[in-house]
């Protein structure tokens, strides 16, 4: 049982904090509530004695034990009773502090996210963006590995089939657009001598 | 929903993990990938989620790394004052409560004895200062208490145990704060 230094607490902080932050603002949906727990999930790393896995994976395993913290922060919030629920949030709260390729992404996932349970984005962020394996996420998430793989199927099916459905909408929707301004240009250019 | 792995699943998320897919794909898998709806969604959602964190990784506002270290430090050094005190409360709990247990054991014994000591006192005021006869020591104490049946001599224990338990108390309660 080990504990870092500052020096190399600062190194592990920026190499892992912007990938920490962006799971948990995506999964909670709600970036002020990431800035918190992304905070206390680093002090209460700090707290707590480096997991034994440190000595042989090094690195790796200090930053699944981290968003282990994290998940567990989440999911305490979830419990929490409070007035309004973290799935109630309006998606605009986290789409009004970001730029427009972030908005642009957002437009994409942030719907079809919203529609998912916590627990399964959760597990496709881990998995999907994180690129972490059935193990490693059975250790982030305290599930047990061999459900996993039948959860994450499921929850890809579904995201997937609603990024289809979003993405046809767009389409449909661009398609209109372009035939509309097809249709307000057209007696201009015949008018024209 | 039936969960039937595609053999060339491995190689999609290999390709997307690099980076490479689509346009550092063979086409054959390309093929496979449009054709195979478990790869086609695990390529659609793994591409969402990349750019997703991609973009969402950039725009994080980060707290100073010397700031949570402080933070942390502050929580640990609390955490071992509470460790330390637990211990240490437990042991004036225990004194405490062999004080009391001595404290009742001597007003017991002393309620006993307390009659016999006035009698002896009268008994010796008579036979040493029989001049001083006349002398009544239960004029001294106020009249209430002496029709009340309570002795003075297990009174003054007891007032002497209140006062030092309270101070007691509020030592604790001073050094709890």
């Amino acid at each position: 049982m080990d504990t870092m230094d500052s020096d190399a607490f600062a190194g592990f902080y920026q190499r892992s904090a912007r990938p920490l932050w962006a799971y948990l603002a995506r999964v909670s949906g709600d970036p002020a509530l990431a800035d918190d727990l992304m905070q206390e999930s680093y002090v209460r790393y700090l707290c707590a004695a480096l997991p034994a896995s440190y000595a042989t994976e090094g690195e790796v395993a200090a930053r699944r034990y981290l968003f282990r913290i994290a998940t567990n922060l989440l999911r305490d919030h979830w419990r929490r009773p409070r007035p309004t629920s973290i799935d109630d949030l309006p998606e605009e709260l986290f789409a009004a502090t970001s730029n427009s390729a972030q908005a642009d992404s957002q437009a994409i996932l942030g719907p079809a996210l919203a529609q998912m349970r916590p627990r399964d984005r959760q597990l496709l962020w881990l998995a999907h963006a994180e690129g972490y394996s059935h193990r490693e996420i059975a250790d982030v998430t305290g599930l047990a590995s061999a459900s996993i793989r039948l959860l994450l199927f499921r929850a890809r099916r579904k995201i997937a089939r609603l990024l289809q459905n979003q993405n046809q909408t767009q389409l449909r929707l661009q398609t209109q657009q372009a035939a509309l301004e097809n249709t307000t240009s057209a007696p201009t250019q015949r008018s024209q001598p | 929903m039936t969960l039937r792995p595609c053999p060339h699943e491995k190689e999609v998320v290999a390709l997307l993990a690099r980076g490479h897919y689509p346009q550092a794909c063979p086409a054959e898998l390309r093929t496979h990938v449009s054709a195979c709806r478990s790869c086609a969604d695990l390529a659609l959602v793994t591409r969402a989620f990349q750019t997703a964190r991609t973009e969402s990784a950039a725009a994080a506002h980060l707290a100073s790394p010397g700031l949570l270290w402080w933070r942390a430090q502050l929580r640990r050094r609390n955490a071992a004052v509470e460790r330390i005190g637990k211990p240490i409360l437990g042991a004036q709990i225990f004194a405490l409560s062999v004080s009391l247990l001595f404290a009742a054991v001597f007003l017991a014994t002393q309620a006993t004895h307390g009659l016999r000591w006035l009698s002896w006192l009268q008994q010796l005021q008579k036979t040493q200062f029989p001049q001083a006869s006349s002398l009544h020591l239960e004029a001294l104490w106020p009249s209430t208490l002496i029709h009340s049946g309570w002795s003075p001599m297990v009174l003054i224990p007891i007032l002497a145990t209140l006062a030092l338990l309270s101070g007691v108390v509020i030592y604790l309660a001073s050094e709890k704060q």
